[in-house]
């Protein structure tokens, strides 16, 4: 006999006092009515004979009572559900995959769409038998498995019911994935050919519950998997969403400011919307506007005197998903950028420097090498005053605390203690070495996955004199020339040193000489504006960066501060731990929002970054009626599962009143 | 909270209609034994008298009077005989109804059908003649005694100011008293339901002790016949104040049934050992109808 109980521990306490209870009734001195009668006289005969005082007496001739005690012992032995253990039988597996993206928190249909789905994955559970194995993965765009395979229908239930609701985009692959591993097992190594299949594949349901709002699986290969799509929602839903939105300093104006929201219209029909801009929770603008059915609209919002502050747009408009009817955008003050330029002449690069592009987003000074040795750099290194300090054709005795360019030198060796203005012949410094000078030299390879050489074009320029540079193991070369790497940039725990190989411009005996025709070309201060925006950190976009829900977002934090922490629209903060990476990754990032970030001590913040949901599929709330899986094309199963609804609990409650009514029939003897 | 059955304290309906006593007054009370009365009366007496009714012949003594002389039998026989006439008597009639708590259940209730009984039997009386006395339980010892159609509205005034008493005084009491103040002989009508707990045997004796003619008129209402009550009781008794528990179910009525069946058996044998005439009665049967073919048939009236 197999024992798997019907029923929980607490159900099981309730049936097993049961028993007790029904014999109580037996014991129970009933609350008599009073009836006044003429005399008592027959009464008293009649029950002389009757009247037993001992209830055990009483007890011993009640036919009924051992009745329901032998019904109640049959009830319970078949809660008990007994069995036999024959062959061990695997029922089928099954696979739930309930999708939880944002789409999924549509109320098109009650109470919404993740709840109908919760709903309807329990009525499938209801239905498996006791040998059925279950999996309850969950997905948005990535895949959450809530609940491995198990025969315990209690703790699939409990796995259904905690899928939280997301705001993240939609991507099934992944949980299809993980469906996919048992049903269809993979080679356990690539190497040995021979072993094809390390288990049996072992086929699977895998119920789809979702808003198919994730596109064709091109790639998916079904294998031994059933794939049964349950779409949940309405075909047609109308929804209204903000797809982008965006703040931006006006070109000709820096001190005006245009936030652009680009608004679609999922539904059917022409949408009249009015969308109202909130800037740290006060009103700032309001604006009507209209959408096509199945179009975009845009809209634009001028904002004057406004240099810094959170702004919130709101889309006034009843839909079913309210989630993409709010965006969110922060807009950043400017920021300057401070650069030191150190040289002992260089016109090429102090001309490129002050093109007004480099001058908007920063400010140079410009000194010779002797102030290195000055008390002023000592203290503006110490303080990290500069965000960027080019080192031209010298190098300092300590790095400072900033990112750094080095010109024809390259940094100095952590121990060397000797100042240098020239270039230094013997350099053992950080994983940096310079080869010997050779030339000439022309720029065959530019790393275009940089941002500093990523659009420059070095085709036509000309080195008379390169070195070699050899960045170490951690470094990437940026600029290959025919004699070797000539550009190249590696970390210093969270700052960067970038080693350019040659000179611009050379301080000679004969005065100074120029060295390449860089300086004349039109790639040099776009070189320069890239170098100076990327090592100098300078982000100078006005709005802050926007990211998905659920995605992880990289901050470039000034180097000035160690810690901080970033406080989520919910006030919920979040302490950041400065490491070796110069960008931290922030993570929390699942609540749409302004999340903004302060550092230790300051109480302005110091950085600000969004969640927006901004995905048109998301915003599309249309139900797909298929989807398609590799070559496999999955339509929808009828939106009505024959789900088994269990009543056997209604009919052992309805038989416990039936003993209950049973009983009171009896002892009054009414109809007897 | 008790519940009772019904309970009228007070009948407004009349103990006797006219049309009742238009019926009664063609009636007269029989009696199977005839009793020596005080006065002059319509029925006939032992003792010989002065009626129109020829008894016997006797020889004339000195000293008879000489108006009862057959002077035609002394014609032809040429000696003095004398006539006797059989004498009219009047008969004592009592009537004692029952008056403990529990003759006030049915509907109506037992106390107002014996009343009816005891008014309509008393009037018969009345109407020939007789000596009617008319008590309870509770005033046995001082009943009120009428005579004469006259009378009739004494009688149902006094019937009508009786009601149901909580007494002490048990029916053997009552029956003692009764026998010590009335020493004649006559018809005694007892209108009782016997529920009584100290048992009515001695007071029966009592009463045939006194060679009366005794009619036991043993009134029992629904209630008590075919108890109609359900469920769960205690049930109270209206007199003592006795519990019983009791859960109604059908083998409980039955032996009800035979507890009844036994105790009527048990009184109506005891009834007929001593020639006391036992008349069963329904609360719920006209009185008029009783007394119309019950007690005719029992031969109490003709």
């Amino acid at each position: 006999m197999s024992w798997i109980s019907a029923l929980g521990p607490l159900q099981w306490l309730m049936i097993l006092l049961v028993p007790p209870a029904v014999l109580s009734l037996y014991f129970l001195k009933l609350k008599r009515r009073e009836l006044a009668v003429p005399s008592t006289l027959l009464w008293r005969k009649t029950l002389e004979d009757v009247h037993v005082n001992s209830i055990w007496q009483r007890l011993r001739k009640n036919l009924l009572l051992y009745l329901q005690l032998l019904f109640l012992a049959f009830l319970i032995l078949a809660c008990l559900r007994p069995g036999w253990s024959g062959q061990n039988r695997m029922g089928e597996r099954r696979i739930y995959v309930i999708d939880n993206s944002a789409s999924m928190q549509a109320t098109d249909v009650a109470p919404s769409r993740l709840d109908l789905a919760k709903k309807k994955v329990r009525e499938l559970l209801s239905d498996t038998s006791a040998d059925d194995v279950g999996m309850v993965i969950a997905f948005s765009d990535r895949a959450d498995v809530r609940q491995g395979f198990t025969k315990d229908r209690n703790r699939l239930f409990s796995a259904v019911d905690s899928i939280p609701t997301t705001s993240h985009g939609t991507d099934v692959s992944e949980a299809l994935r993980a469906a996919a591993g048992l049903a269809n097992p993979g080679r356990s190594s690539f190497d040995n050919l021979s072993d094809i299949m390390v288990a049996d594949a072992i086929p699977a349901t895998v119920y789809l519950l979702s808003d198919g709002a994730f596109g064709d699986l091109g790639d998916f290969d079904v294998g031994k998997l059933k794939i049964e799509y349950i779409p949940i929602g309405e075909t047609k839903t109308n929804n209204l969403g903000i797809v982008s939105f965006a703040v931006q300093r006006n070109e000709d104006k820096a001190s005006k400011l245009e936030a652009f929201a680009r608004i679609t219209n999922r539904g059917d029909q022409k949408v009249e919307f009015t969308a109202s801009l909130e800037l740290d929770g006060k009103l700032l603008d309001a604006s009507t506007g209209s959408v096509d059915a199945l179009g975009e609209a845009g809209l634009l919002f001028e904002l004057t005197d406004t240099d810094e502050g959170q702004l919130k747009l709101t889309l006034d408009y009843e839909d079913a998903l309210k989630v993409d009817n709010v965006a969110y955008a922060a807009i950043r003050p400017t920021k300057q950028i401070s650069v030191l330029f150190i040289t002992p002449g260089n016109n090429a690069l102090e001309t490129a420097l002050q093109t007004p592009r480099v001058q908007q987003i920063a400010s140079v000074q410009v000194e010779s090498p002797t102030f290195l040795s000055e008390p002023a750099y000592q203290a503006a290194t110490l303080d990290a005053n500069f965000d960027l300090i080019i080192f031209d054709q010298c190098s300092p005795i300590q790095m400072p605390s900033s990112n750094t360019l080095f010109l024809g030198s390259i940094p100095p060796a952590i121990a060397n203690t000797t100042i240098s203005n020239t270039i230094p012949d013997d350099s053992k410094s950080n994983g940096w070495k310079f080869g010997e000078p050779q030339g000439p030299a022309f720029i065959l390879d530019v790393n275009r996955s940089n941002s500093i050489t990523q659009f420059l074009e070095m085709g036509s320029v000309i080195i008379v004199e390169a070195r070699v540079v050899d960045s170490g193991e951690s470094g990437t070369v940026l600029m290959t020339s025919n004699i070797g790497p000539v550009f190249a940039i590696a970390p210093r725990g969270p700052f960067q040193d970038a080693v350019l190989g040659f000179t611009i411009v050379q301080a000679t005996s004969e005065g100074v000489g120029v060295n390449t025709n860089w300086g004349n070309r039109r790639s040099f201060p776009v070189f320069v504006y890239s170098l100076v925006e990327y090592l100098g950190g300078g982000i100078t976009e006005s709005s802050s960066p926007t990211v998905q829900p659920g995605w992880p977002i990289g901050l470039v934090l000034s180097k000035r501060f160690k810690d901080f922490r970033v406080v989520a629209p919910d006030g919920q903060s979040t302490d950041l731990v400065r490491g070796d990476e110069s960008r931290y990754t922030f993570t929390k990032t699942e609540l749409p929002g302004i999340y903004q970030v302060f550092a230790k001590g300051i109480e302005k913040p110091v950085e600000s970054f969004c969640v927006n949901l901004f995905s048109s599929r998301e915003s599309d709330l249309a139900v797909a009626d298929s989807v398609k899986m590799g070559f496999d094309k999955v339509a929808a199963s009828g939106t009505t599962i024959q789900a088994r609804k269990e009543t056997w609990r209604w009919i052992l409650l309805f038989g416990l009143a039936l003993l209950v009514v049973e009983w009171i029939v009896f002892n009054r003897r009414v109809f007897i | 909270m008790s519940e009772s059955l019904p309970i009228k304290p007070s009948q407004s309906t009349t103990l006797l209609s006219s049309e009742t006593m238009a019926k009664l007054e063609r009636m007269e009370l029989v009696s199977r034994k005839i009793f020596r009365g005080r006065m002059k009366g319509e029925r006939r007496s032992k003792r010989k008298g002065q009626s129109v009714e020829f008894a016997d012949f006797r020889n004339y003594v000195s000293g008879d009077d000489l108006r009862f002389i057959d002077w035609n039998l002394f014609a032809r026989m040429d000696r003095l005989y004398l006539k006797i006439f059989l004498e009219e008597e009047d008969l004592h009639f009592y009537t004692i109804i029952d008056d403990s708590l529990s003759m006030d259940f049915g509907e109506p209730s037992k106390f107002f059908v014996a009343k009816q009984i005891a008014a309509s039997l008393a009037y018969i009386g009345l109407c020939r003649g007789d000596r009617v006395s008319v008590s309870s339980f509770e005033t046995s010892s001082n009943p009120i005694v009428i005579r004469g159609k006259a009378s009739a509205h004494r009688l149902l005034g006094h019937l009508a100011s009786l009601s149901c008493v909580t007494s002490a005084t048990t029916m053997a009491e009552s029956i003692k008293r009764f026998c010590v103040k009335n020493t004649g002989k006559g018809i005694v009508v007892l209108v009782t339901d016997l529920m009584n707990k100290s048992g009515y045997e001695s007071a029966l004796r009592m009463l045939v002790a006194r060679e009366m003619d005794i009619f036991l008129i043993h009134l029992l209402c629904p209630e008590e016949l075919s108890p109609a009550a359900q469920g769960d009781l205690r049930l109270v008794d209206c007199e003592d104040g006795d519990q019983r528990e009791v859960s109604i179910s059908a083998g409980l009525l039955h032996r009800y049934q035979q507890a009844l069946a036994a105790f009527i058996e048990q009184a109506k044998s005891f009834c007929n050992k001593r020639s006391i005439t036992y008349v069963p009665a329904r609360s719920d049967q006209a009185a008029d109808v009783l007394v119309n073919e019950y007690l005719r048939g029992k031969g109490l009236v003709r």
